[in-house]
């Protein structure tokens, strides 16, 4: 009697997502909302409008340049040297004589696609990593343990290594960056994951039976997305200053590709004298720079679910 | 409230950075130096190095490199050294000669000069059983491994032998050998404490060069006896004995060194600084900014640095601009007669067009080169240009003729007006370049000819002047002829390009390591082992061009033949030039350059050692100085009363 | 806890092993010509090199070199350096830097940490006002102009209108250290700050702090008793590591004041092939890194006892 009464109330369910997400409001879609708020953030949507512009204009400006942008050396002339701006060269010319405008855009476009496939593959690599390694605990030693083989072996001998052994390119320049980036990334990740793993909604989630990488991108991703954008739009200048760095080392990309941070580096001997050299390049990173900040705060604030309804 | 104001004040300062750029006026001159003696000079000497050229060896028989030895000659002291002229003076020996055309030398030393320790307390006598005790630590393999053993190796009698025999002893074996078994191989002797014997394998007239070069220093027995032989390397500077000029009071690396002024120097009557003080520098550029707060007292100027001071009148370092004396480098453009791709296989289309002749000649005479030097001197770009193989003021004629101008007379170059390059024929080389077009087409060379060029990466004063070189090939040889391609190596030109033969040319400057023509000229020469370029630049030994193996042997010969003429010094250098003036007509290196560059400085250059061989040329001694910074005038008066 | 420390302690242990491993095979991947300087390699035959190489013992098969260098480890020899001061044990080579790096390191580190922090706070109570503006145009202009750029504004503000030693000098360390401090607060200020401001902002929107507002506490309480408290937690946890990375120094600043500093010493002996050195420091790097981490995460679990690290033996 009593053993067919416990029958009757319980009997196991077979999992299926629709039903575990069947909630009361549902009317709701997390990225439609995301974007909502985001539009709400005029300047974030301004900058966002200006940088797109800045892409597409550096094309344009490459293209109505007076002087050819592949070459660079096209009027090298020792008396041009140090030309303010002026009708003829727009943004004047450098030590060498050459005209700086097409070097300017040239290397303002290698430069953002520098920086948007790094941040691009730091993200995919580090945020897959990161959730896996914050949240499979016996998988935890193991990825520690590879991070820190991987972390504490200094950047610079790998970066040597690769030089000596693979050359310069703008390909195993990115390859390269985004081998190391993604650590930063997946250890921020699997910090936060660690601190919502045990919350109890996903206890009640793993109780319930759901599967890991459903927990991970339906119940944890959502409060990581805020930081994972903030970190993705950080790096993008940061990949800017590495790169000019690396360059200042010998390390950089081959030595056809100018890009922005190269430019600025240079200016740094003749600014004193010769401001142009160092603004035009710094205005155009400074957009760059400010525009995935704003939009990456924005994008950040607006992502984050809590915000929402 | 506090907070606003802090950050106010980080938005001003960045304002300010800015604003900043355009005043410029800046303070003027609170160095340590300056002191109230206005017409004297300075007393402690600020200069700089950058930071690329730091020191590594503070044991002299143990490098060959030159940002060691240029602080090393300050705190050692060798038999001979050299004058603001070039011309060898005493230092330990007082007297030298030979008297069998350079066979054996014979030094008679000065009495009293001392080794001392780091504070200038005396230590020992330095007499000429330490010049014995010196050579052995250099031949001994175990003791030195093969830093500076190639100069003895070629001159003095047994001394490879000996090299080979220490090479078999076991590590402990050789590092407990004494000076006996030395003595006994090796052509060197002492029959008093001041007189030493050097035996040469050849006719040398010219071992007395070599004595200003690292090899040949005197090392102390009791000062190995002191710190145990094993231990010698690794004494560091508070250990070491020191018999020059200075001794090395601090050395903080990529900071700082510190000479200080040996008390018990034997020249007491020279000029000397109290301290002098090396920083190093990151760049040029910050160099400038120490220069420009009087923490430096001289400081050279980049190709941006002295094009803002020179267009600008009112700057203030205006009229304070001095030409420096050229290096002692003769740069040259090094051919590479056997190229190879990366891949390892041969570059047939280069190897051919190399070896044919006008191919060669048309670059000759018609690259015009000024851009190029302007890179290094604009302002007189023509200072820098070179005509020679052999460093201009090596050496000079009985009669007083410098040896380069002999050279460029068998050639027969023009005068110069001093704008063109004395070099430039451009009809000439447009028939050179139709002929070797039309020869190699033949041959089935492909036209253009690429020309790979390496720089080192992240260079980017490297780039900008490979750049201009690209361009000054292509406007005076033209794009159908070459194109010439920039590519880039990470750390060693030697390791990365050189080794595996993937490049064109390489541009190359040879300071000589003893005074003679041989040193230059025998590094070109064709199936000699130590022909220096010939066998890691050039590989003219693998060429296979029977033409230019054949012209190659016939300067090779006229080389040999000069070297053989040890008794009249007129008529060996005689017979040199007319090697030199072959090797240049038949354009198997080009002459590149010379550097001779722009400064700003509180040093009179010209009262500097000035030698085109050996280390003395950073000896800080009888250096004139000034309080306040020469002006251009002032340096073009030195200039006049030098070359009077 | 205690027996957790020690297994992690010796698991260290072994990663620094690896890592040392890594290294080591990693400088033999490089062609023994790296041993020489260019003017060696051209001037020595190929027989004088060899000679060479074989007593530097680089010519022993692998699997011994490393045995003799677990050798080295064990005795806490790490034998002489060859090339960066020719002769002198790496230990005194490192022993007469990292003081210096140190010394610089942390203090700019202890500026930036608490500037940071305020600054930080204050963008938060002054969220999308004009003083989070002015902190947020602060950052971005850190991060978006390249060290080398903002290091000779510094330079040539410093000197000119400041008057400041442009060299870092041993004989007046306090001023001369001034502009290196600040160049190396610069962008750790920035970071600091935005860190600081991105955590604080994301706990204001926590409901406990909406509860919290709607108990009717004052702002000042939630914010002190709260948000700081819970933003600080991320944060902590990279501070011992930090303080340990100012050891290593920093090589742009170091190179550019001529500070004699551990910054530039890595790739100066990578370049110079000097395999001592290299080892040595990326031993030490290793270990200082791996103890960054595992005091960050103790930190992080005494300042937040929700987090646990042991697993099922947890301290719960």
């Amino acid at each position: 009697m009593e053993k067919k009464n416990k029958e009757d109330l319980f009997r196991f369910v077979e999992y299926s997502p629709e039903a575990a997400e069947r909630v009361g409001y549902s009317d709701y879609s997390y990225w439609k909302s995301v974007f909502q708020n985001f539009l709400k953030k005029k300047s974030a949507v301004v900058m966002a409008f200006i940088f797109f512009g800045l892409v597409i204009f550096s094309f344009i400006a490459l293209a109505i340049g007076k002087y050819d942008y592949a070459t660079l050396v096209h009027q090298q002339d020792a008396a041009l040297a140090f030309t303010s701006p002026n009708s003829e060269f727009w943004f004047g010319t450098d030590n060498l004589g050459r005209d700086y405008w097409c070097q300017v855009w040239y290397a303002a476009q290698t430069s953002i696609k520098l920086a948007l496939i790094v941040a691009l593959g730091e993200c995919v690599v580090g945020v897959t990593i990161g959730c896996i390694w914050g949240y499979v605990r016996q998988l935890d030693r193991f990825l520690t343990e590879l991070y820190n083989i991987i972390n504490n072996v200094p950047m610079i001998i790998y970066m040597t290594l690769i030089a000596l052994l693979l050359g310069h390119s703008f390909f195993i320049m990115a390859v390269a960056l985004i081998a190391f980036g993604w650590l930063t990334m997946a250890r921020n990740v699997r910090n936060l994951v660690l601190m919502y793993r045990d919350r109890e909604y996903n206890l009640a989630s793993r109780c319930l039976g759901t599967p890991i990488w459903r927990v991970l991108v339906k119940n944890i991703l959502p409060y990581l997305i805020s930081i994972i954008i903030l970190r993705l739009a950080l790096s993008i200048p940061s990949t800017i200053a590495l790169e000019s760095t690396l360059s200042y080392l010998g390390l950089g990309l081959g030595i056809d590709e100018p890009s922005l941070g190269i430019l600025l580096r240079n200016a740094r001997n003749y600014f004193l004298d010769y401001p142009y050299l160092l603004v035009f390049p710094a205005v155009i990173v400074s957009l760059i720079t400010i525009t995935f900040y704003l939009v990456g705060n924005a994008f950040s604030d607006a992502a984050d679910p809590r915000n929402h309804v | 409230m506090k907070r606003r104001a802090k950050l106010l004040a980080f938005a001003l300062a960045a304002v300010m950075c800015l604003t900043a750029c355009g005043g410029g006026a800046g303070s003027k001159n609170e160095s340590g130096s300056g002191d109230e003696n206005k017409s004297a000079g300075l007393t402690d000497l600020y200069t700089f190095e950058t930071a690329n050229r730091e020191m590594e060896n503070v044991f002299i028989l143990n490098t060959e490199m030159a940002n060691d030895l240029n602080v090393l000659c300050n705190t050692n002291e060798g038999l001979l050294e050299t004058n603001n002229k070039g011309q060898l003076v005493p230092a330990i020996a007082e007297k030298w000669g030979t008297e069998d055309g350079g066979l054996t030398w014979t030094f008679n030393l000065r009495k009293g000069v001392k080794w001392v320790d780091q504070q200038g307390n005396e230590k020992a006598d330095c007499t000429a059983q330490d010049f014995i005790t010196g050579l052995e630590w250099v031949m001994n393999f175990h003791k030195n491994g093969a830093n500076n053993t190639s100069m003895p190796t070629d001159m003095i009698k047994g001394a490879g032998e000996y090299y080979e025999y220490t090479k078999g002893l076991s590590a402990e074996e050789g590092m407990a050998l004494g000076t006996e078994k030395f003595l006994e191989m090796v052509g060197i002797e002492a029959p008093d404490d001041y007189t030493l014997i050097y035996h040469c394998v050849k006719n040398a007239p010219y071992f007395d060069t070599v004595c200003t070069s690292a090899c040949l220093f005197p090392v102390s027995a009791k000062f190995i006896e002191e710190v145990g032989v094993e231990n010698v390397l690794s004494t560091g500077i508070e250990g070491l004995w020191y018999n020059g000029a200075y001794t090395l009071t601090e050395y903080i690396q990529n900071n700082s060194k510190t000479l200080t002024k040996n008390p018990l120097y034997w020249d007491t009557e020279c000029g000397r600084f109290e301290t002098v003080t090396i920083k190093i520098v990151e760049d040029l550029s910050v160099g400038y900014q120490l220069y420009e707060t009087g923490e430096l007292d001289h400081i050279d100027l980049s190709e941006a640095n002295l094009r803002t001071i020179y267009d600008d009148e009112n700057n203030k370092f205006h009229d304070q601009l001095s030409e420096k004396l050229p290096r002692k480098y003769s740069y040259q453009f090094h051919f590479n007669y056997d190229k190879h791709f990366a891949d390892g296989s041969a570059d047939e289309n280069w190897n051919k067009a190399v070896a044919n002749e006008a191919f060669r000649q048309a670059w000759y005479y018609g690259l015009d080169l000024t851009k190029y030097w302007a890179r290094t001197n604009f302002i007189a770009p023509t200072h820098c240009e070179n005509n020679a193989y052999t460093m201009k003021g090596l050496l000079y004629f009985s009669d007083g003729t410098e040896y380069t101008k002999k050279v460029e007379e068998l050639i027969g170059l023009p005068e110069s007006d001093g704008t063109t390059p004395r070099r430039l024929d451009t009809e000439k080389a447009a028939e050179f370049k139709k002929q070797a077009m039309e020869e190699l087409s033949a041959q089935g060379v492909t036209f253009p000819v690429t020309v790979n060029y390496y720089i080192v990466s992240g260079a980017q004063n490297a780039l900008d002047t490979a750049n201009v070189l690209k361009q000054i090939f292509s406007e005076c040889l033209g794009d159908d002829f070459v194109t010439l391609e920039i590519g880039t190596y990470t750390s060693s030109q030697t390791k990365e390009v050189v080794k595996p033969r993937l490049q064109s040319f390489v541009i190359n400057g040879w300071g000589a390591d003893y005074g003679d023509v041989q040193n230059y000229l025998g590094q070109e020469t064709i199936g000699e082992d130590t022909a220096y370029y010939a066998n890691n630049y050039s590989n003219i030994n693998d060429a296979t061009n029977e033409a230019l193996r054949a012209t190659y042997q016939e300067f090779t010969d006229l080389v040999n033949k000069a070297d053989a003429i040890n008794d009249d010094m007129d008529a060996r250098y005689n017979a040199y030039a007319e090697a030199e003036a072959y090797m240049l007509q038949h354009a198997l290196t080009v002459p590149a350059q010379l550097e001779v560059s722009w400064q700003l400085t509180h040093v009179n250059d010209y009262s500097r050692s000035n030698a085109m061989f050996g280390i003395m040329n950073y000896k800080y001694k009888n250096w004139e100085t000034s309080v306040d910074a020469y002006t251009t005038e002032q340096t073009a008066k030195f200039a006049e009363e030098y070359n009077k | 806890m205690f027996k957790y420390t020690i297994k992690r302690l010796l698991q260290s242990l072994v990663t620094v092993l690896i890592v040392g491993t890594i290294v080591f095979l990693l400088m033999r991947m490089l062609p023994t010509d790296y041993f020489f300087t260019e003017d060696q390699l051209m001037k020595l035959t190929e027989e004088q090199k060899n000679e060479q190489l074989l007593a530097a013992g680089l010519l022993d098969p692998i699997p011994e070199q490393l045995l003799h260098f677990y050798g080295q480890i064990v005795r806490f020899d790490f034998g002489k350096s060859r090339r960066i001061q020719s002769g002198v044990d790496v230990i005194k080579v490192i022993g007469s830097k990292f003081t210096v790096s140190m010394r610089l390191g942390v203090i700019s580190l202890v500026i930036s940490l608490i500037t940071g922090v305020i600054l930080g706070i204050i963008q938060t109570l002054n969220k999308d006002r004009l003083l989070d503006h002015v902190g947020t145009a602060y950052t971005i202009f850190v991060n978006a102009v390249p060290s080398l750029v903002s290091y000779s504004l510094v330079l040539v503000f410093g000197s000119r209108v400041l008057g400041l030693p442009s060299m870092y000098s041993t004989r007046n360390p306090s001023q001369s250290s001034i502009l290196p401090i600040v160049c190396l607060a610069l962008a750790s200020i920035a970071s600091y700050a935005l860190w600081t401001r991105r955590y604080m902002v994301d706990e204001l929107n926590k409901d406990y702090i909406r509860l919290a507002r709607v108990k009717g506490l004052s702002s000042r309480e939630i914010m002190t008793r709260h948000v700081f408290k819970n933003a600080f937690v991320p944060l902590v946890q990279y501070i011992p590591a930090s303080f340990l990375y100012t050891i290593g120094g920093s090589l742009l600043v170091e190179r550019f004041f001529s500070v004699p500093g551990m910054g530039p010493l890595l790739t100066d002996s990578i370049q110079r092939y000097d395999t001592n050195v290299v080892q040595t420091l990326t031993i030490i790097y290793a270990a200082l890194g791996i103890l960054g981490v595992f005091l960050g995460d103790v930190l992080m679990m005494i300042v937040d006892p929700r987090i646990k690290l042991t697993g099922k033996e947890g301290t719960r």
